[in-house]
């Protein structure tokens, strides 16, 4: 046994109820997705589930995308300072979404929590929360990077009873989902969502019974202490130490000069400690990081650079402690808006990794990415039905490089990882053309190892009178090359490519109404390289430019002409 | 008289079932495969049970096949130099898929390098839109000068993907004329042929794999074809698809991308009709094999299907047989990691170094070497005799590797490892189930594989499954599989449509035309009327949504629109307990299944008893509770029907070995599979602690 377990833990039965915990939020994740109506929890499964025990631990958590990590703890540690257990029956379920009032993450997330009893008694919680397309406010979606307070960002749900004793609050739900533009949608995802948490409660439920309570418990006890035992031995290997990173925001959503995002990894021992001091004031517009996109974004970084399979549950952060100055983009002061989150945590990613580089053995180092969450949205008159359109799609771009491997082309990074509309599907539900969607070639920074490339995605509107809106983190700040490779490219938003009207548009610029016939052409960055240019093999280079993913004149410029040249004509 | 004769083709050995059409006697057998040339074990097989049942060739009435050459060579990357021809402005649709990544956390995981390189995905000036309608004509002199530059390039085959070709494939057709001028003789796949579907990235990856796979597979079966008519057989050859039917050889050249999870198919088709005749409709089908385990769930009597599974990672949208695979074998392997806890898989030792126990170079603990230990498996031998076993070395890496660095003792370290190993295929097994609506407790498992059986009282009581079917010969149940296939072959194709009165004529037509070219294919595989089937489904969605459900026409000629929205609405209710007052149902995807119905033979149990069924006695170990038992060993064959037998006991055959828990009792049936069932719920608590 290593050194630190506890005597009595039985690593049989703790494996065994590990598997059936995460067999029980599995459960509930599908019961989620599969219910659900709407797009963005059904199919970009923009939502999570999780259990707690009576004293707000995270257990087990099924999450499908990492800005979601740990951030189901909110509404469970409001319940715990709100109500004493006595306060609550079985049968009530709480509803929450507001990041001030509530720990939300933004106020599209709804957040679903229902209490477990067994024998009589509150000793589990099961949550799910979903991103719900619109919840009021001036922005169909309720979120815009111009947004300046969370009142500009729909409704605001404190916490709140929406079934009582068994019984649903018709009352609370229909005031609900009258604050959103789709009402009906809002009230079946809703009504999934309490679904999924109540099939959680009879499989905790069953599991208890089917064993005992001081079992169950005894196991989550020894869980929770294994997760954080692992997690120390990760960072108790590394030296002490720590690194300071900085990257930028492009703008705060007003235009304006970058945005500092620091980030400082200290390992003493076996603590880790990342704090954001010396990031810039908080954003005018959306830009904002609450507690729980922080949290999340932290957790991320910390699973992918020490340790993929590590378990989110409480012991990941017993380990870890976040820091951050009052009024920073880190932790904004109420009422400050918080709906572009997930732009943000893109950038933020990229500093606390660029941080941990400095500590890890180079196998575990990554360069920057694309780092960002190139979005385009575009609206118009329906063809098919009354009434508007909403298009709106993120965009991949390359992914940063490591010590032995090139960046991976044209993906998501980070806290998202949701799915291409495919060319067809768009073309059949809009009145759009895409004209092109392609890798960029030479978009990598070059290096040992190059980054990934990123991803041109080219649109031309059909009808007069279409909105559109194109935006991306990066467009004047380039991913950071990592121990002497270069820098990755920028992103470009380009109205009219290739003729005499194009024009090339400054980040977060409103969005506007263009003709028909207008396209609109979105590049997303691509990755950082890794190590110095003259250490990449003759066999990659002439591959990249077999493969026409670098051009010769690429090669030439980053691994000298005379190499290049030699290179790509051997046989 | 005649003889039906399945075969399937595994990794490590060639199965053989024959069926005597008469007498309904079922033989089994199993040969070592030839992975350099898989027909030659084929061949050799087919010779000896020639020989062996004193058969003439010429009895052979029919042939079966289950083949992993197709997923073979995707997943070795063995296939065909291929290029492809593509819409200007989508040459990296094959490369982006759809943008994500395969894990979250580790950047090290990829996406698997797509099967034809950039340079060989050539760009052609063309556009069609989403009505069908022509936006820029096919630049002919630009398709002339890629096929010229796909020579150049040595290209075996071709791959042709326009899009929006579902709707309107001219463009695909004419650039293949072109091609045939150029290239003459070349392997062509179109899009439109291959998968008539939308959504360009995965009916262009499953063209690919076409494409990819089509020459080798070609050579394959012409040599399969020259060894079979060597051996004087003259009957049909078919062979199973990836949906559990099967089709004739000149099908398979043309769509080998059908093939894929052949064999596997088989045996989820075998599960269901083992199951449905001996009484259980709803089934979990459990099929362990050395590196992985296969599971499916079969719903009254009938096989899941599904449409969105990947082979080697990439997308192949034709419908397939709904096997989820688990990494879990009998080759994963025990580990205990820096922080105390005892992980087992998702490494493996597979075949080769393979567990401790088999004495061929494996020096890490696994879940065969735990069931050595248990005396769950025979301490001596395996295989009648085949494989000899080494006990002492698998009790040493146990010992060394488990139960020494947790403290505990070796029987507990070994009992442990299939412990966790029930929980893990427990949890996969329970992702499937409910992602289909379904509650396992209420299902029977039927377990096969070599080690099905070996672990299925261990999953089904992690599981809460009250019955477990252990077929006759579980180890050869996919070739078994193949002889209760049916002929099939599936149709699609994408009509994007709101249903309304004005378009039903429309639909009405289309659904025709692909009636007509089901009962063509039918024809073609020489199927009599009398045993043609025609299946009709219509995928749809409410208006808005990106997800659709298959909704089931029974009667083409009474089909009305407002009779198909109905049903859409029920069946929508039935899968996600509401339905939508109002908001217009969009139809996305037609489909047709032809099905040419094939005699199936089901034998009885006769003519066993008298000899004991009890070949001995040995140790084995059922948990610390209840520790080690006297076990009584039974030989399979020997088990007469209607015969019980009272847990603790070992059930050995062949291909497999049963274990019967203390708390499970287990009755023969007619048919002669095991039924075992919970007889002592107090002893299953004690297993359990």
């Amino acid at each position: 046994m290593p050194e630190g377990t506890p005597s009595g833990f039985d690593p049989i039965a703790m494996e065994v109820f590990s598997n059936r915990l995460l067999t029980i939020t599995e459960e509930m994740g599908i019961t989620l997705i599969r219910g659900s109506f709407s797009p963005n929890i059904k199919e970009r499964q923009d939502c999570s589930v999780a259990l707690f025990d009576r004293r707000g631990r995270l257990i087990s958590q099924a999450s499908h995308i990492p800005m979601h990590l740990g951030a189901l703890e909110g509404g469970v540690e409001t319940i715990l300072a709100k109500y004493s257990l006595d306060d609550i029956r079985d049968g009530d379920v709480f509803m929450c979404n507001d990041a001030y009032l509530a720990g939300g993450t933004h106020s599209p997330d709804i957040t679903i929590v229902t209490p477990i009893f067994c024998g009589g008694r509150l000793r589990f919680f099961a949550t799910n929360l979903g991103h719900h397309s619109d919840v009021g406010g001036s922005t169909p979606g309720s979120v815009s990077p111009t947004a300046q307070t969370i009142f500009d960002e729909g409704l605001r749900i404190p916490l709140v009873r929406v079934m009582r004793a068994g019984t649903l609050d018709e009352d609370v739900l229909s005031f609900v989902t009258s604050n959103s533009r789709e009402p009906e949608d809002r009230a079946f995802d809703l009504k999934v969502q309490i679904a999924a948490n109540d099939r959680g409660r009879r499989l905790v439920q069953d599991l208890v019974s089917a064993h005992s309570i001081e079992e169950v418990e005894r196991s989550v006890d020894d869980l929770l202490a294994y997760t954080e035992r692992r997690l120390r031995a990760r960072i108790a290997a590394l030296d002490d130490g720590s690194s300071t990173f900085a990257t930028w925001l492009d703008d705060d959503g007003f235009g304006g000069d970058p945005v500092r995002i620091q980030a400082t990894v200290t390992v003493s021992g076996s603590d880790l400690t990342v704090d954001f001091e010396g990031t810039g004031p908080q954003a005018r517009g959306a830009y904002n990081m609450p507690k729980a996109a922080l949290n999340a974004t932290v957790y991320y970084c910390v699973k992918t650079m020490l340790d993929p399979e590590l378990l989110p549950n409480d012991g990941m952060a017993a380990a870890v402690t976040i820091k951050a100055p009052d009024g920073s983009l880190a932790k904004p002061e109420f009422p400050g808006a918080v709906g572009m989150r997930s732009c943000t945590a893109q950038p933020f990613s990229g500093a606390i990794i660029g941080a941990f580089n400095e500590l890890l053995p180079s196998d575990r180092q990554m360069a920057s990415g694309n780092d960002a969450m190139p979005a385009l949205v575009v609206s118009g008159q329906s063809r098919r039905r009354p009434g508007t359109y909403v298009y709106v799609e993120t965009i991949g771009g390359g992914s940063g490089s490591m010590c032995d491997l090139d960046g991976a082309d044209g993906t998501h990074v980070h806290i998202t990882n949701s799915s291409n509309l495919p060319a067809e599907a768009l073309e059949n539900e809009y009145p759009l053309l895409v004209e092109e969607y392609c890798l960029i070639p030479d978009s990598c920074g070059a290096g040992r190892q190059r980054g990934g490339l990123g991803i041109a995605r080219e649109i031309r509107v059909l009808d007069e009178g279409t909105f559109f809106y194109a935006n991306s983190e990066k467009t004047v700040i380039h991913p950071t090359g990592l121990m002497g490779g270069k820098d990755g490219s920028n992103a470009r938003i380009i109205v009219n490519p290739g003729t005499a009207e194009e024009e090339i548009l400054k980040a977060n610029q409103p969005g506007k109404v263009v003709q028909k016939g207008t396209s609109i052409r979105l590049e997303t960055p691509g990755g950082a390289g890794y190590g110095p240019c003259e250490d990449r093999r003759d066999e990659a280079i002439r591959d990249d430019i077999l493969e026409e993913k670098t051009t010769l004149e690429f090669a030439r410029e980053h691994y000298g002409r005379d190499k290049a040249d030699a290179t790509w004509s051997s046989p | 008289m005649g003889y039906r004769i399945g075969f399937d083709v595994g990794g490590t050995f060639t199965d053989f079932t024959i069926i005597n059409d008469e007498s309904g006697v079922v033989d089994y057998f199993k040969v070592s495969s030839t992975p350099d040339d898989p027909s030659a074990a084929i061949e050799s097989g087919l010779a000896s049970l020639i020989e062996n049942l004193e058969i003439s060739p010429d009895q052979v009435s029919h042939l079966g096949h289950g083949t992993t050459v197709a997923t073979n060579m995707a997943i070795e990357r063995k296939g065909a130099r291929t290029g492809l021809m593509t819409t200007r402005g989508f040459r990296d649709v094959l490369e982006i898929g759809r943008q994500t990544r395969p894990h979250l956390y580790n950047y090290r995981v990829r996406r698997p390098e797509p099967l034809i390189p950039r340079h060989l995905r050539l760009e052609i000036d063309e556009r069609i839109l989403a009505d069908g309608s022509v936006h820029r004509p096919l630049d002919e002199n630009a398709v002339r000068a890629a096929a010229r530059r796909l020579v150049e390039s040595d290209i075996e085959a071709v791959v042709i993907c326009f899009l929006h070709s579902y709707r309107n494939p001219s463009h695909e057709r004419r650039a293949r004329e072109i091609l045939a001028e150029e290239l003459p003789g070349v392997y062509v796949s179109l899009s439109s042929e291959v998968l008539p579907e939308f959504r360009e990235f995965e009916r262009l990856s499953t063209t690919v794999l076409n494409a990819y796979m089509g020459p080798r597979m070609q050579r394959y079966l012409e040599k399969l074809l020259t060894r079979v008519k060597g051996l004087g057989i003259s009957a049909n050859l078919d062979t199973v698809h990836s949906n559990g039917g099967l089709m004739s050889v000149a099908t398979v050249r043309e769509m080998p991308v059908r093939t894929c999870v052949s064999g596997p198919a088989a045996g989820v088709i075998g599960a269901a009709e083992v199951g449905r005749t001996a009484g259980f409709r709803n089934l979990v089908t459990f099929d362990v094999g050395g590196t992985s385990t296969d599971v499916s769930i079969i719903v009254d009597g009938q096989p899941l299907f599904a449409s969105d599974r990947t082979v080697a990672g990439f997308p192949v949208r034709t419908p397939m047989v709904d096997i989820h695979v688990i990494g879990a074998g009998g080759g994963s392997i025990a580990a205990v990691d820096d922080a105390g806890s005892l992980k087992v898989g998702p490494k493996s030792a597979g075949a080769v170094p393979g567990p401790v126990a088999y004495d061929r170079g494996g020096t890490a603990p696994t879940i065969t070497d735990a069931n050595i230990v248990l005396g769950r498996l025979d301490q001596h031998s395996l295989l009648d005799g085949r494989l000899l076993i080494n006990a002492a070395g698998a009790r040493a890496v146990i010992q060394d590797k488990v139960a020494g660095p947790l403290g505990i003792d070796l029987e507990d370290a070994a009992y442990g490892i299939l412990r966790i190993a029930a929980a893990n295929m427990n949890r996969a097994i329970h992702a499937v189930s409910t992602e289909k609506g379904h509650d396992i407790r209420e299902f029977a498992l039927i377990a096969y594989g070599g080690a099905g059986p070996l672990h299925a009282a261990d999953l089904a009581r992690e599981a809460g499954i009250n019955t477990i079917i252990v077929p006759r010969e579980p180890g050869t149940l996919c070739a078994r599989g193949i002889l209760l296939s049916d002929i099939t072959m599936d149709f699609v194709r994408s009509e994007l449509m709101l249903a309304t009165p004005d378009i039903w004529r429309e639909v009405i037509a289309v659904l025709r035309g692909m009636h007509d070219k089901a009962e063509a294919w039918l024809t073609r595989e020489l199927v009599p009327d009398s045993e043609r089937r025609i299946e009709t489904m219509i995928d749809a969605r409410y208006d808005g949504q990106n997800y659709e459900l298959a909704v089931v026409v029974r009667d083409l000629a009474k089909l009305s629109v407002d009779g198909f929205v109905a049903e859409f609405k029920d069946r929508h209710k039935r899968e996600y307990g509401y339905d939508i007052e109002g908001r217009a149902v969009e139809i996305v995807n037609c489909r047709v299944r032809a099905v040419g119905r094939i005699e199936k033979a089901h034998s009885r149990l006769e003519g066993v008893g008298g000899e004991d069924p009890k070949t001995g006695e040995r140790n084995a170990f059922f948990g610390r509770e209840i520790g080690w038992r006297q076990t009584p060993v039974l030989r399979r064959e020997r088990l007469p029907a209607g015969m019980e037998i009272q847990g603790p006991a070992i059930v050995e055959e062949m291909s497999s070995t049963t274990v019967i828990h203390p708390s499970q009792q287990v009755i023969v049936d007619e048919f002669g599979n095991l039924i075992i069932t919970r007889s002592a719920p107090h002893e299953e608590a004690l297993e359990n602690a």
